[in-house]
């Protein structure tokens, strides 16, 4: 049940570091400010996928959002700290959120394909920048085989991508994801709108996955983050309370909270 | 009488009808229920009313055809107009305002199409809530304001550039495409082009609003689904919610087509009215509506125009309608949750 | 399952740290042209009508006085005293007749019909809806004027702009008694209401203010209509008599004055048309306000 981890984290350098990175609400306005991450540290090292986790509200999904600075979406947040990829911070002044997030993909809660067929969905992100008709089909071809969901659509890859399943649907958004080669993967509770075949195939691919990249998955399901992480977060209110091996997370807990949460017993 | 019931109590219950087959279920005779007068009523009443419209329409369509007879006027589908010719009989081409209308209307629908999406775009996409929350109504403003008032202001104000600035202009240099060469246009300004503008700007508040509300429809999700990919705001408008609304978008084209092709009193006031082709783009001609509108009292009494005005109203209806039943469709035809692959 | 083998040699490009090719940057900075660009757009659609009010004040406001607005004597033909009033009057009938006609039939398509039957009638009030003016026009003109002989007179007026409006008031009181929430419907004809009480007592109180708004839109377009107008009845000086006599409509004053050669009858068509945007903005923006209003008011309903 527990996941095995593969090359051990902390091997080689992280890709993702994140230093004292803080969000917060109605800090220009005269409406009282409110912190929704306060100095969150954490790395992400190569091959690993680490679960994050915490209760409701407590800003795990605006966490995994400032690491492709989607969180600038939301109107009134100010972010303060560091996000680095490589070694680069990508809140720098001179980088713009279209260049992180080729690096930096993510996938959503519910799939959300768009209206045209299987081929097209997966070929967006791949015709915004390359024009050889080639090297796109080569791309949609090997991502639709990384997300898993090749097998069940090269017959026809022209079929409208709505009239596929909601848990093909949800791979289909991770093999567009990956079309475009990024590093890194966010997953905001990705199985939490599929029933219980298409979430054990969405992890099925997810451990596939962190043999070649970072992922990063929220999730509020901790039965999920046993079977898939190899490191866990704990996020309460705003601030990381615990952070580790998913083994030692799970069975020697070093934070009260910790213990509750997992345990879903809240004394 | 006792011994009738005790001699019916010994008998037994009544025997059931036998079954009318060994397997279906005991069949009972129930009576139908009478419907009374006023329940009758009840039910129908409320279809009078509804239909009220449908009434008028009828009567519309039924004015017209009786009006025209459906007499075989002399040469309806020339192009050649001529009440009073001096020689020779009447010739009655509705062709001439036909092609005028549309000649005016598709330009305009263009611009409007395309002024429209920019705005729509600009709004939903580019520009903060606050500032389009003040914006958009100003826009829809422009569909309040009544044609005779556009007429106007068109004929004693804007003309003048058009007049003296803006066909000159179009007249030297564009000569080269068909239709704006040949003779000189007139220092007036009107005719087709003041016709075109005045057209686009009656229209432009019905494309905006539109596009505007089916850019507005894409989902939140979706939206942000294509900016995780790395694309641009632009790249996301132009790839996802367009292709999204489309159906809005369509419905647009359709319903402003027809509020262009339908306009009658502006057009009338600046469109210079001629009962011919014009040779290019500079000169008056006519439009359906304008000419139904502004030529009925010379049409007194000669049974003949009036039957050639009615049936160009009925061509006038039968476009409208059909582009407005259209372009109604579309709203909620593909309006892109096109489930389940269809 | 077996899961498709992955290429291990193919790896994500290590060494791209953020996208900053040419292309990028180019995409970049055409979305952000086109955000400063687009809004300009916006000006196409607000300078005309600031152009109209402006050329419309300035040409009618120096010559306009209150002789001018409200003179009614037949001697001087160079007042708005006369149409100003026969509009007011026109209007009030007409409105009564668009509400008679329109009214009764848009609840009845929201609360009776059946979806299919609905869809019908709703269909054809927008086919009425689209229909251009000159077309009602001419079903007045031959059916009132002609046919049942009435000449060119108040009542043809009064009726066809009347017919004119009636889509407008149908479509919005059907719009109004559908968007009651369900759950107020229900709990209302569930408790053993007849239809006809709930529409009184439940509906029409939420449904009021949509309504009112749909009728003052529909003022606000049947007093700017030419065409159904001036083909119905023809000028006058005076004020009408009766419903039998002309009457002159403010739009026809306009239609009729403004090519004209006499400078006096070209500043009365301004001066017309500036009441008329007067009224037609008022009403406007009348209509915002109620929306607003209403939306307010009526949040807690709508859950």
């Amino acid at each position: 049940m527990m996941a095995a981890s593969g090359a051990a984290p902390g091997a080689s350098d992280p890709v993702l570091t994140v230093r004292d990175l803080s969000v917060i609400s109605g800090a220009r306005r005269r409406t009282k400010k409110r912190a929704i991450l306060e100095g969150v540290s954490l790395d992400f090292p190569p091959h690993s996928l680490t679960a994050v986790v915490g209760p409701s509200g407590c800003g795990k999904t605006t966490f995994v959002r400032s690491l492709n600075r989607m969180v600038e979406l939301t109107p009134g947040l100010t972010v303060t700290g560091e996000v680095r990829y490589l070694g680069q911070n990508i809140y720098d002044r001179h980088v713009n959120p279209v260049m992180v997030r080729r690096r930096i993909g993510m996938v959503f809660q519910r799939p959300t394909v768009f209206p045209t067929s299987v081929f097209e969905n997966a070929a967006f992100g791949l015709r915004l920048v390359h024009e050889d008709e080639n090297e796109v089909d080569r791309s949609v071809t090997e991502a639709l085989q990384r997300a898993g969901l090749w097998e069940e659509v090269k017959d026809d890859l022209d079929r409208p991508a709505l009239s596929l399943s909601g848990g093909q649907q949800q791979r289909l958004c991770i093999a567009r994801a990956l079309a475009v080669r990024p590093r890194v993967l966010l997953l905001d509770e990705p199985t939490s709108a599929l029933d219980p075949a298409a979430t054990q195939r969405v992890e099925a691919t997810m451990q596939r996955l962190k043999e070649d990249y970072v992922l990063v998955l929220v999730t509020h399901n901790v039965g999920q983050a046993a079977r898939v992480s190899d490191r866990i977060a704990v996020l309460q209110a705003g601030k990381l309370i615990e952070v580790g091996l998913t083994a030692d997370v799970l069975e020697r807990p070093r934070e009260k909270f910790t213990e509750q949460f997992i345990t879903g017993r809240f004394t | 009488m006792d011994d009738a019931l005790a001699r019916s109590e010994a008998a037994g219950p009544e025997p059931l009808p036998p079954p009318s087959s060994p397997s279906s279920p005991p069949t009972v005779d129930v009576p139908r229920p009478r419907r009374s007068p006023g329940q009758w009523l009840q039910i129908f009443v409320p279809y009078i009313p509804s239909f009220v419209p449908l009434a008028i329409v009828a009567a519309i369509v039924v004015t017209l055809v009786l009006v025209t007879g459906l007499a075989p006027l002399n040469g309806l589908f020339t192009s050649k107009f001529a009440p009073t010719p001096s020689s020779g009989p009447a010739s009655w081409g509705i062709l001439v305002f036909v092609t005028g209308s549309f000649l005016t209307a598709v330009p305009a629908l263009f611009f409007s199409m395309v002024i429209g999406l920019g705005i729509a775009i600009a709004s939903v996409v580019y520009l903060p809530r606050i500032v389009t929350r003040f914006l958009d109504p100003c826009v829809d403003l422009l569909a309040g304001i009544p044609s005779v008032v556009y007429g106007i202001w068109a004929y004693l104000y804007v003309s003048t550039y058009f007049g003296s600035t803006l066909n000159p202009f179009l007249f030297r240099n564009l000569s080269w495409i068909p239709g704006v060469g040949g003779p000189a246009p007139p220092l007036s300004g009107l005719g087709l082009p003041i016709s075109v503008f005045i057209l686009t700007l009656m229209a432009l508040p019905i494309t905006t609003l539109l596009i505007r509300d089916a850019l507005r429809t894409v989902p939140r999700d979706l939206w942000e689904s294509g900016l995780a990919l790395g694309a641009t705001r632009w790249e996301v408008t132009r790839r996802v919610s367009i292709p999204y609304g489309r159906g809005g978008i369509l419905s647009a084209a359709f319903l402003g087509f027809g509020r262009a092709f339908g306009e009658t009193v502006a057009v009338a006031m600046v469109i210079n009215v001629e009962a011919s082709y014009p040779h290019n783009i500079f000169q008056g001609t006519g439009t359906v509506a304008s000419l139904m509108f502004s030529i009925l009292d010379s049409a007194y009494g000669n049974s003949q125009f009036l039957a050639a005005l009615c049936y160009m109203g009925l061509a006038l209806l039968a476009i409208t309608l059909t582009v407005n039943v259209a372009g109604r469709y579309f709203i909620s035809k593909l309006s892109a949750t096109e489930i389940a692959g269809l | 399952m077996a899961l498709p083998s992955v290429s291990t040699g193919a790896t994500p490009d290590d060494n791209i740290l953020f996208d900053r090719s040419a292309r990028t940057r180019w995409r970049i900075g055409f979305d952000r042209w086109a955000g400063r660009l687009l809004p300009f757009l916006f000006l196409v659609a607000i300078l005309p009508i600031l152009d109209v009010v402006y050329y419309i004040s300035k040409s009618a406001l120096p010559t306009l006085t209150l002789k001018v607005l409200t003179d009614t004597s037949y001697r001087d033909p160079d007042a708005l005293g006369v149409p100003i009033i026969t509009t007011a009057e026109m209007m009030t009938l007409a409105t009564l007749l668009a509400i008679l006609f329109g009214l009764f039939g848009g609840i009845a398509t929201a609360e009776f019909l059946s979806e299919r039957a609905a869809g019908w009638a709703r269909t054809f009030a927008n086919m009425l809806a689209g229909t251009p003016s000159v077309i009602v026009g001419y079903l007045g003109y031959f059916a009132f004027c002609l046919y049942f002989g009435w000449g060119y007179t108040m009542i043809a007026g009064v009726l066809t702009l009347s017919l004119f409006m009636t889509p407008y008031i149908f479509r919005i009181a059907d719009l109004a008694f559908s968007s009651i929430p369900r759950h107020i419907r229900e709990a209302a004809l569930g408790s053993g209401a007849r239809p006809y009480q709930y529409i009184l007592k439940v509906g029409a109180p939420i449904a009021f203010p949509q309504i009112l708004n749909g009728v003052f839109l529909a003022v606000a377009i049947g007093v700017g209509e030419t065409a159904p107008i001036v083909l119905t009845t023809h000028g006058s000086v005076i004020l009408p008599q009766s419903l039998l006599s002309p009457a002159q409509f403010l739009t026809a004053t306009i239609w009729e004055n403004f090519n004209s050669p006499f400078p006096v009858a070209v500043a009365l068509a301004l001066q017309a048309a500036f009441i008329l945007l007067v009224v037609v903005v008022g009403l406007n923006i009348v209509v915002r306000i109620i929306s607003a209003r209403y939306r307010k008011r009526l949040e807690g309903l709508f859950q």
